[in-house]
């Protein structure tokens, strides 16, 4: 089984981040997860962490729905500052939107390997970390 | 005897001479005579006089004349002759008779004028005055006539006229024209209309008017002035063609594809508001259904007492918060189906002393600044109760996002414009970042600033009540200086 170093997490709900934290670790496939509660917060320590690989995470699970910056400014401005990245970072939208429109929209972004729609549990996360 | 002669001869230059028989044989004419029957002499003595008669008159127009002659009689009168050519002429003729000893005519002398031109122009003047009564009867019968001096008093209507105006002739002349008119058509339009006419201009245009019954009716309209030697108009003719069923028509028409395009407009606000709620229920309501049924996963897997117990824990706010965003839902659900909801008469300066009554520890507190500017339009005409919940709200926003850095101070605002009501509540706080949340300012659960209390449904349930009414709401801020709220309200449909 593939293994990776960092995954973090875009989002904020508490409950969320804490049952998704449980089933990563169940998965034992990740060594340390980060949480960022809005994606200004995400985009701000990428942006600290631009020249430092060992920092960047191998993926993102990117939540929609949030205060400050939303899941959608958020990948605008990944965009934008990802050839500046010392990394390849995938990113996941994981959403509890069941939204065709959404879904759409997010396959039009190069950045969004998947759309997960939430809830996810041990074995769809073990399906994720196989794709990275 | 000489003296004869010059009579015969100023005679013979002057007029047409013949002279016949008792039996109207002709044995003399003179070179005028030949000329205007275009026959020779030879041609002509020796013959019935008949020889020029042109079949015009009728029989007792001859009988008249030769019982008049053979009597003795002078006889005067008009006739129509027929030359050798087959042309017409007329003259004016006198025949005399000469007696004999016995009293009886042994022959007489006709004496004629040519007459022809006259006649003709009578003929044509007769022709012309004919085809204008036969043009009369043709207005008469097909349109609608009236003829009005130039104040507009109707001098005369025809038959038409009273049958759609439902008016009798006497009821109509000497009366303004405007009795028939149905007030219709603004102020602007009658008067580029005798504007128009009295400087000798034809008017063409449609006009509504009002039947006696009260019923209204609308015509196709010509007015003619009628022009004196000095131009100026001294009567009009109007003429007008009955145009009732097409404007119904048309009108049913318009009023028909009014409704279409406003059924397509409700429809098209219904499907927003059902995109907007399938957002909604997507978002904010799956959101926590998911949370709960991965915890319900969880807590069945779980073997762990402590993990048990700490998952279990979680289990109610999960279901407070659903139960919460659902309530929302139903209420702003509500105020968009509640088109019905009763309109106050409202004093905002009494409004607003008790909305920041509720305020004042905080202003207090604070020691915040509240300029309240209303003059231009204190009253304003909404549903109270959604008005006390939209200053409320933006005046609370307005503290809850303050800049640290400085006091606050809100200003409120409202300005007329138009037949619309501008109310603004700015303040010099925080700010929103426009570029990043403009699409987002007033949905359910979006808020913009991490704060203990930000739900994001204020602005939401603000922006359903001020729609439901017909009103529109806008912001307009920069990070750091603050933000002004904007609603607009349409007063005149209120």
């Amino acid at each position: 089984m593939k293994r990776i170093q960092h995954l973090t997490l875009v989002d904020d709900d508490e409950v969320f981040v804490f049952l998704a934290k449980k089933a990563i670790k169940q998965t034992n496939l990740v060594e340390q997860v980060k949480v960022f509660d809005n994606g200004q917060e995400a985009l701000g320590f990428l942006l600290e962490n631009l020249r430092q690989p060992s920092e960047l995470p191998e993926v993102i699970l990117l939540d929609l729905s949030m205060p400050v910056m939303d899941g959608w400014q958020f990948l605008h401005e990944f965009t934008k500052l990802s050839p500046n990245l010392s990394k390849k970072i995938k990113i996941f939208i994981c959403s509890s939107s069941i939204s065709p429109e959404e879904i759409e929209m997010a396959k039009e972004i190069n950045a969004v390997s998947d759309f997960i729609i939430k809830p996810i549990n041990k074995e769809k996360m073990i399906e994720v970390i196989q794709k990275v | 005897m000489e003296k004869i002669e010059d009579f015969q001869y100023t005679l013979d230059v002057s007029a047409i001479v013949a002279i016949t028989d008792h039996r109207g044989v002709i044995n003399h004419v003179n070179e005028n005579f030949c000329r205007i029957s275009k026959y020779s002499p030879e041609e002509l003595i020796g013959k019935d006089h008949r020889v020029i008669n042109s079949g015009f008159h009728d029989k007792e127009f001859f009988l008249d004349l030769w019982s008049t002659i053979s009597k003795g009689k002078v006889w005067k009168g008009e006739i129509k002759n027929r030359a050798k050519d087959g042309t017409y002429y007329w003259v004016d003729t006198t025949i005399v008779p000469f007696l004999d000893a016995e009293g009886k005519p042994y022959k007489y002398v006709a004496i004629r004028n040519d007459i022809t031109e006259r006649k003709l122009g009578e003929e044509r003047l007769k022709n012309s005055l004919k085809e204008l009564s036969d043009y009369k009867y043709a207005l008469d019968e097909s349109a609608i006539v009236a003829i009005t001096d130039q104040k507009g008093f109707i001098k005369h209507v025809n038959d038409n006229f009273c049958k759609i105006s439902k008016y009798s002739r006497s009821e109509l002349i000497g009366q303004d024209h405007r009795i028939i008119n149905s007030g219709f058509h603004p102020k602007s339009f009658i008067r580029d209309l005798w504007v128009t006419i009295s400087h000798g201009k034809v008017w063409k245009g449609e006009l509504r008017n009002q039947a006696k019954d009260g019923t209204f009716y609308w015509v196709d309209t010509t007015i003619v002035p009628f022009l004196n030697e000095a131009r100026k108009p001294y009567q009009y003719l109007a003429i007008r063609s009955d145009i009732t069923e097409r404007k119904q028509a048309e009108e049913a028409l318009r009023i028909s594809k009014n409704k279409a395009v406003e059924n397509a407009k409700a429809l098209e606000n219904k499907n927003k508001q059902l995109v907007d709620f399938c957002n909604i229920v997507s978002h904010n309501l799956r959101a926590p259904l998911v949370n709960i049924s991965m915890l319900v996963d969880y807590l069945e897997s779980s073997e762990d007492e402590v993990e048990r117990q700490e998952i279990q824990d979680k289990i109610k706010p999960v279901i407070n918060h659903l139960m919460e965003v659902f309530n929302e839902l139903v209420e702003s659900i509500q105020v968009q189906q509640d088109k019905d909801i009763e309109l106050d008469d409202i004093d905002l300066h009494q409004m607003l002393r008790k909305v920041l009554l509720g305020f004042s520890f905080q202003l207090t507190e604070l020691k915040a600044d509240v300029h309240v500017d209303i003059e231009e339009a204190p009253k304003i005409r909404f549903p109270h109760r959604y008005m006390e919940s939209i200053l409320t709200n933006l005046i609370s926003n307005s503290l809850k996002y303050r800049s640290p850095q400085r006091k606050p101070i809100i200003r409120i605002r409202t300005i007329k414009k138009a037949n619309k009501i501008v109310l603004s509540v700015k303040d010099n706080g925080l700010g929103i970042n426009m570029d990043l949340h403009k699409k987002h300012m007033f949905k359910i659960r979006k808020t913009f600033h991490k704060h203990k209390d930000a739900k994001g449904f204020g602005l939401f349930m603000t922006k359903s009540q001020v729609e439901a009414m017909g009103g529109k709401i806008w912001v307009d801020s920069q990070p750091d200086l603050g933000a002004t709220f904007f609603v607009e309200i349409d007063n005149n449909k209120l």
